[in-house]
């Protein structure tokens, strides 16, 4: 394997990887924080990158503007679904959470259906983020670029305030506890719910800056379900750095195919999942179940 | 003809027989109303509004009449069931539509027992036709397509190729077809990728292209994302600056045209219809349907279906109105006529569409709209997949 | 007699099922039997509501009763799909045949799968179960020179059932086949489910360690139910690809698995008869709302899955219980001195 075709394989990789970690760290922080299953999640990612859209064009204001208010547009609209809705299911089965999931992502597509119309819309990019930067043995599009470099900005800012800050414990007392956290006075509800928000905000970031790669379109949240599902399982859900190996493993695996034996590297991913998931069967690094 | 079908056949044509007093001719058709593909069921239901408000709501004196059935996917089960409902309940003479060749198929085995004639809107592969007599197509099939493009190719000049499709059945007709005709003229494939469906990640392919140096990228991908994913891929690995040409089909079809935007200019495809087909004909019926379905995009997807319901009222009016599929399809057989598209013929032999194959550029008009402009034209193309190669 | 009837599924079966009885599969067959006066036009829709509740009870078996998390299941029913469409198109167009075959293909796939993945529990398992299936998804889309592909299986024809009954595009002999079916189906499941065997994977469910203190063994038992859903699975795959002559990869795709388990939950997934109402209920109102508005058919779906699950745990077949209980209630009422 020439070294080229090794560092491509490398820079791809990561960046796919990028975008499916930014995605999917929400759906396996709330998985495991708060044991909820939500296999809307990828509506999340979706709404942001359609508001993403839209907003600047309809509001116009700069495009940047228009990313950071999609993004917390998002997050306002977590608050209800789960205040109303997600909270029923906390203390029942994975599999009804899954299923009551599956219909609010049904709603969600139908009504971007109806909002967006049926067909492509396209993100438009802030000036920045075109062109190129040549790298020597090849050339890779800025954007992808900036899109690992968020990646990676993700990962430290949500490892110094979940994982080691007093928001994090209080957080995993709230999960572990929750009668005992409540009586040492902590609010569980609004832990819950921050929490949700937030996973939904990465979410909508990782919709629009996945946009080129995952474009959007109302059946978005059922066409990439299975992908980002695969990535928290083997990830094990519920840890940071569990879902950014497993990010990296089936992204690279995934690309490394492409460049090799392109037909297979479809199947390749969900092998590696299946085979992960036998040997490991909490995931990477899962350590609740 | 067992008695029992026979006499259940006539119990149900018993019962809808007052309707036929009214001469009214019922026509279903089974479109993708709803979900991912919705557009182009609007896009069906604004043609026929737009045939019937251009040619009238009869023909030969009866009236035609047009029912929908909604069919979002593939689901051949469905399909048959919808079909069977179609026929049976709503009786109707002629059956329309069909998006997904595996739905196709599955009315095809209806057509052939019910001997109800077909008129297939999209369903683009080969064999389908073969599997009943019953069947039409009024929209085209890869190799039709396939071919002319090939032929431009060696035309420019192009030697080397490297093709890249999805891998699912249309992609490998299309590989197949466009490889086929590219070698038999002196060109040369320099390797076949096959992309899998579920990829949206198209950099490492096209990496992969760059290093090959080929004169021309082939590509075959569905409409939607991948499509969209795939040009945004070529543009930013360079290709386009490398010299290597794009070579495709539907890839530019007007539906994505807008959303894509720039990345598209100067993209050669090669196609049966666009909506800036420069004739009066064209222009008209682009302008009936803005009046009768403000919504509907024009697409390949208007002529098919303009197209198909001008094959059933020629059809209606052959049979004189009566249920006669034999003597239906007959009539279609070199039937020809002038169409939006350009001028048409249904081939004798195969049923299978003649018409004119343009090779189009796009480009951007004075307004900002993206347009596919035609610049070459290969004259009545047959469906290379069940007809021999003849050269022209 | 107490005033407070619990929910059926706290009864012992035999209590609970007393109003049902053996007179479940007669009501299948009067019922299917009055559809086929009340809607002899719509016999294509009919049949294939018999077929998918043939893989609705599959299922129901293996994730109702027994509870394997399981959102794969279309891999089994795809699978008896295609084996009865290469017996129709290689070795023999008999029907029952096609039909005998196909469920084993299903029972097969989901013994060689069920193996390796049982292991797993809960969330891993369904994981496990998508990616299974998924993976013979793409093995059938690469083996496209045995499965089609894309296109699929098509241009089979399927003989006369029995050598007497042609099937024709009226459907008739198709939906008396497909009923037939079903009732035996049901028939054969209820038997299971109330026996040792089935209360052994019912007590599975609920709590399998007290199982495995007890003495029994709860990975083979749950090998065991997961095979026989298969080959159920197998049955309803098989009887859609002969009555609609074609076998597709949309048979083995998730929106398939994703469907049926949708299908078990609105209709009730602790109870048998549930799968079939379920099924009944979905493409019933499918039916409907596709002609009336289809745009519209995914939002009432969705709403429709929330409503049930956070109002109607039990499914529909729990509206139905009560409306039961509150008939006889009546009738004791009306017959008391």
């Amino acid at each position: 394997m020439s070294l080229t075709l090794l560092s491509s394989i490398l820079v791809d990789g990561v960046a796919y990887a990028m975008i499916l970690f930014m995605i999917t760290v929400g759906l396996s922080m709330t998985m495991g924080l708060m044991r909820v299953v939500n296999l809307a999640h990828g509506a999340f990612a979706m709404m942001g990158g359609f508001l993403a859209a839209k907003i600047p064009v309809a509001l116009g204001v700069p495009i940047w503007v228009g990313f950071v208010l999609a993004i917390g547009l998002v997050a306002l609209i977590a608050l209800p679904i789960e205040r109303l809705l997600i909270r029923r299911f906390y203390q029942r089965d994975e599999l009804d959470q899954m299923l009551v999931t599956i219909g609010l992502m049904f709603v969600a597509t139908a009504g971007a259906n109806v909002l967006f119309g049926s067909s492509l819309t396209s993100v438009p990019l802030p000036e920045a983020f075109h062109g190129t930067v040549d790298l020597g043995f090849r050339s890779i599009p800025r954007h992808r670029l900036i899109v690992v470099a968020t990646g990676l900005v993700v990962v430290i800012v949500l490892w110094l305030t979940v994982d080691r800050s007093s928001f994090g414990i209080r957080v995993r007392a709230a999960v572990d506890n929750a009668p005992i956290a409540r009586a040492v006075g902590i609010n569980t509800k609004l832990i819950y719910a921050a929490t949700f928000a937030l996973g939904a905000a990465l979410a909508a970031l990782g919709g629009i800056a996945g946009a080129e790669l995952l474009p959007m379109e109302p059946s978005y949240a059922s066409r990439y379900l299975v992908t980002f599902l695969a990535v928290v399982a083997v990830g094990g859900h519920g840890n940071l750095f569990g879902s950014f190996f497993a990010a990296l493993l089936l992204g690279i695996v995934e690309t490394s195919m492409k460049y090799m034996v392109p037909q297979l590297a479809s199947a390749a991913f969900f092998l590696t999942m299946f085979v992960v998931l036998l040997l490991r069967p909490r995931g990477l690094f899962g350590r609740h179940v | 003809m067992t008695l029992k079908f026979a006499a259940a056949l006539a119990l149900s044509l018993a019962t809808i027989a007052f309707q036929a007093q009214a001469d009214v001719v019922k026509v279903g058709v089974i479109a993708p109303m709803s979900g991912s593909f919705a557009l182009t069921g609007q896009t069906w239901e604004g043609a026929i509004k737009a045939y019937q408000k251009l040619h009238g709501t009869t023909a030969g004196g009866h009236t035609i009449e047009v029912i929908y059935r909604d069919l979002p996917e593939i689901n051949p089960a469905q399909a048959r069931a919808l079909a069977q409902e179609l026929v049976i309940k709503e009786g109707v003479q002629y059956l329309a539509g069909l998006y997904f060749t595996p739905d196709a198929l599955a009315v095809a085995a209806v057509a052939q027992e019910a001997k109800v004639p077909v008129v297939i809107f999209n369903a683009s592969t080969s064999s389908i036709l073969d599997k009943s007599e019953y069947l039409l197509r009024t929209s085209y099939t890869l190799p039709q397509m396939n071919v002319p493009v090939a032929k431009y190719a060696l035309e420019k000049n192009v030697k080397s190729v490297v093709t890249m499709v999805s891998d699912f059945g249309p992609g490998l007709d299309a590989e197949k077809a466009f490889t086929t005709a590219f070698v038999n003229g002196g060109g040369k494939v320099l390797e076949a990728i096959r992309a899998p469906l579920k990829t949206t990640d198209f950099g490492p392919l096209m990496q992969r292209v760059k290093s090959l140096k080929p004169d021309a990228l082939y590509v075959f991908a569905p409409g939607g994302p991948l499509t969209y994913a795939l040009i945004k891929a070529y543009n930013e690995a360079g290709l386009k600056t490398a010299g290597v040409r794009f070579l495709g089909t539907a890839e530019t079809d007007e539906d994505q045209l807008q959303a894509i935007g720039p990345d598209v200019l100067g993209f050669e495809t090669g196609m049966f219809y666009s909506a800036s087909h420069n004739s009066a004909l064209n222009h008209a019926v682009i302008k009936t349907l803005h009046e009768v379905a403000p919504k509907a995009v024009p697409t390949v997807q208007l002529v098919n279906a303009f197209d198909g319901l001008h094959v059933i009222y020629h059809m209606v009016e052959a049979t004189n109105g009566k249920r006669d599929g034999a003597k239906a399809i007959a009539s279609a057989k070199g039937f020809s006529w002038e169409s939006p598209r350009g001028p048409l013929k249904i081939d004798p032999n195969s049923r299978e569409l003649l018409q004119n194959v343009y090779m189009r550029v796009v480009e951007k008009e004075p307004s900002g709209r993206y347009v596919n402009r035609e610049f070459r034209t290969f004259e009545m193309q047959p469906d290379y997949g069940r007809t021999p190669n003849v050269s022209k | 007699m107490s005033a407070v009837m619990k929910p059926m599924a706290h009864v012992a079966p035999s209590q609970s099922r007393q109003w049902m009885s053996c007179h479940g599969e007669f009501m299948l067959l009067v019922v299917g039997l009055a559809a086929f006066m009340l809607f002899p036009q719509d016999l294509g829709l009919l049949t294939n509501m018999a077929a998918m509740s043939i893989f609705a009870l599959s299922v129901n078996l293996v994730l109702g009763q027994a509870g394997i998390a399981s959102m794969g299941q279309a891999a089994l029913y795809g699978s008896g799909a295609y084996v009865a469409g290469w017996t129709a198109l290689y070795l023999s167009t008999d029907p029952i045949l096609g039909l005998m075959l196909g469920g084993l293909g299903g029972g097969v796939v989901a013994l060689l799968s069920g193996a390796v993945m049982l292991r797993s529990t809960k969330l891993t398992l369904v994981m496990l179960t998508i990616a299974a299936a998924q993976l013979l998804l793409e093995l059938a889309n690469w083996a496209s020179g045995i499965t089609g592909g894309d296109d699929g299986l098509s241009g089979f024809s399927i003989g006369p059932l029995f050598g007497v009954w042609e099937f024709n595009f009226i459907g008739s002999t198709g939906y008396f086949y497909a009923l037939g079916v079903l009732v035996l189906v049901y028939f054969l499941l209820r038997n299971l489910v109330d026996s040792p065997f089935g209360l052994t994977a019912k007590a599975i469910r609920q709590d399998p360690g007290r199982v495995e203190a007890l003495g029994g063994r709860v990975y083979p038992h749950l090998l065991a139910v997961y095979t026989v859903g298969g080959l159920l699975a197998g049955f309803g795959g098989a009887l859609t690809a002969q009555t609609s002559k074609v076998a597709n990869l949309s048979m083995l795709d998730f929106q398939t698995s994703a469907g049926v388990v949708v299908i078990i939950v609105l209709g009730g997934r602790r109870r048998l008869s549930g799968a079939v109402l379920g099924t009944v209920a979905f493409m019933t109102i499918q039916h409907i709302a596709s002609t009336l508005n289809p745009q519209h058919w995914l939002f009432v779906i969705g709403l429709m899955l929330i409503f049930v699950l956070i109002v109607l745990p039990e499914g529909l077949i729990g509206i139905v219980d009560q409306l039961v209980l509150l008939a006889r209630r009546i009738g004791r009422k009306g017959s008391a001195p």
